[in-house]
């Protein structure tokens, strides 16, 4: 108990530095306690404040200090880990909204392809706690998407473009990295300050998890409103590496936006790309910069014979 | 005087492939040409950041590109494929505007297809039965193993990309 109070107050010290800072730590604080409150609104026992906690000044609360502090609440409050039960929940929420605009391509030869190879980029990422899974979406527009717990999705338009196995290895890689850097689910957590997610409410698991989707806001919308660019940016860096790691060639991806960095700029394939990615010119621009001549000792291999094309 | 007309008659051929290949590049940053697709080769020529080439073919991480008078290989991440300069998001967004608007056939070609936009995105509801068809398509990492054998992938050491160090600083997100 004294031990998290401490932590509550070290936080809330270290915020102090700034006027900015303290107003984060007093939003915190005030959503700590509603999250708290919310369980036990009886009991609120006063607890002695610790000895580092007047240090913080008259400009916020004082730390919360109500029973039963649930430590992986407090620990999320704090630091926003979401456990990896909430990390699949929150993925498969967004993955079954994305599924209810558009399906998924009805060829299970071609959905089979996609998984193989995204399964062993995926394990060459080093992230295996979760479950990787991947679908080619049927639309004709130009793009991939990335949900937290392990859920990818390409486009058919998208996937129409690839001339190889080493530029989907790419592709995927993109992908993969926005989920082993967690970036979707640092945009709720930036935006939410939210607690934990509680126990699934409905018996049938299957369906659809209202807690959650009060959390990610409407639909499959946060995939509309896209990621800062520097994830972009750092998804493009890590992702080439983690095909390269998978024994692709490494010009898979620098291929694909070389490819879309020729699309013409009107193209209605491409509006919800631009609109939520830097442009190609510049995705190629930085990761030039990240690669400069890092992958010419790089040997991979790519296996065009048994590209899957689609019909 | 013969000579002189082939080479203009290829100029000539050069320039209508071109536009119909559209496979013109802008080069991204100061850069070499090099004689083979390797650092390593003699450099045959130097190309300025901004300059446009002719982009002639690719060869793993290389394109075979012209520049003037000069011909040579470059790195693929050193050039962007498209005209139109180093304009980025910008130049695109305005060009595309512009081209939306003032070409309706075009307009109409495309959006028959079906796209995805934002409002389709928000207003989208859970489809249980599509993500449990996805999920059945799952497959195990000893299937994913023996796919990468069959055709001689194996895992490589390849150490992670450093963030570029400009304008990074700032940066909420973590480098790994």
């Amino acid at each position: 108990m004294n031990f998290k109070l401490m932590i509550v107050a070290v936080s809330l010290l270290s915020f102090g530095s700034t006027a900015a800072a303290l107003d984060l730590g007093k939003l915190l604080e005030e959503r700590l306690n509603q999250e708290l409150n919310k369980d036990k609104p009886a009991q609120q026992a006063p607890a002695p404040a610790p000895s580092t906690a007047p240090a913080q000044g008259a400009a916020s609360a004082p730390p919360p200090a109500k029973q039963k502090i649930d430590p992986a609440q407090l620990g999320f409050a704090l630091f926003g880990d979401y456990s990896l039960e909430e990390e699949n929940r929150i993925g498969r929420q967004i993955s079954g909204n994305l599924l209810g605009a558009v399906p998924l391509v009805r060829d299970d030869k071609l959905q089979h392809y996609v998984n193989l190879v995204g399964q062993w980029v995926a394990q060459n990422s080093g992230r295996k706690d979760v479950t990787w899974r991947f679908g080619v979406l049927d639309t004709e527009a130009i793009n991939a998407f990335a949900a937290p717990g392990g859920y990818i999705f390409v486009t058919k338009g998208l996937y129409r473009r690839l001339k190889s196995e080493a530029d989907l290895a790419g592709v995927l890689g993109h992908e993969i990295a926005h989920v082993t850097q967690k970036h979707h689910l640092k945009v709720l957590k930036q935006s939410s300050l939210i607690g934990a997610l509680g126990q699934v409410a409905s018996s049938k698991a299957k369906e659809s998890d209202p807690m959650v989707q009060n959390l990610i806001g409407n639909g499959a919308e946060i995939l509309a409103r896209g990621l800062d660019k520097s994830a972009e940016f750092e998804a493009d860096r890590v992702g080439v590496v983690y095909a390269a790691r998978a024994g692709y060639e490494p010009w898979g991806l620098p291929s694909v936006l070389q490819d879309l960095a020729g699309l013409p700029a009107g193209d209605i394939r491409t509006s919800l790309l631009y609109k939520t990615h830097p442009h190609p010119a510049d995705r190629l621009a930085m990761l030039g910069e990240a690669v400069g001549s890092r992958f010419d000792a790089v040997r991979g291999k790519d296996p065009t014979d048994r590209f899957y094309r689609i019909k | 005087m013969k000579r002189n007309l082939i080479a203009m008659l290829a100029l000539l051929v050069c320039s209508v492939a071109t536009s119909a290949l559209a496979s013109t590049g802008t080069v991204l940053r100061d850069e070499k040409l090099y004689s083979k697709p390797s650092a390593t080769a003699p450099v045959s020529a130097s190309v300025r950041k901004g300059a446009s080439v002719t982009i002639l073919s690719k060869q793993g991480g290389w394109l075979r590109v012209s520049a003037g008078k000069s011909t040579g290989w470059i790195r693929l991440l050193s050039v962007r494929a498209g005209a139109g300069g180093l304009g980025g998001a910008g130049v695109g967004d305005v060009v595309g505007a512009a081209t939306t608007k003032s070409d309706p056939s075009r307009v109409v070609a495309v959006a028959g297809l079906r796209g995805l936009n934002d409002e389709q995105l928000k207003q989208a509801k859970f489809n249980a039965d599509e993500i449990a068809r996805m999920e059945a398509q799952t497959v195990s990492v000893a299937q994913a193993r023996s796919f990468a054998g069959q055709s001689g992938l194996v895992a490589a050491k390849v150490p992670a990309l450093p963030a570029p160090k400009p304008a990074q600083s700032s940066s909420p997100w973590e480098t790994q």
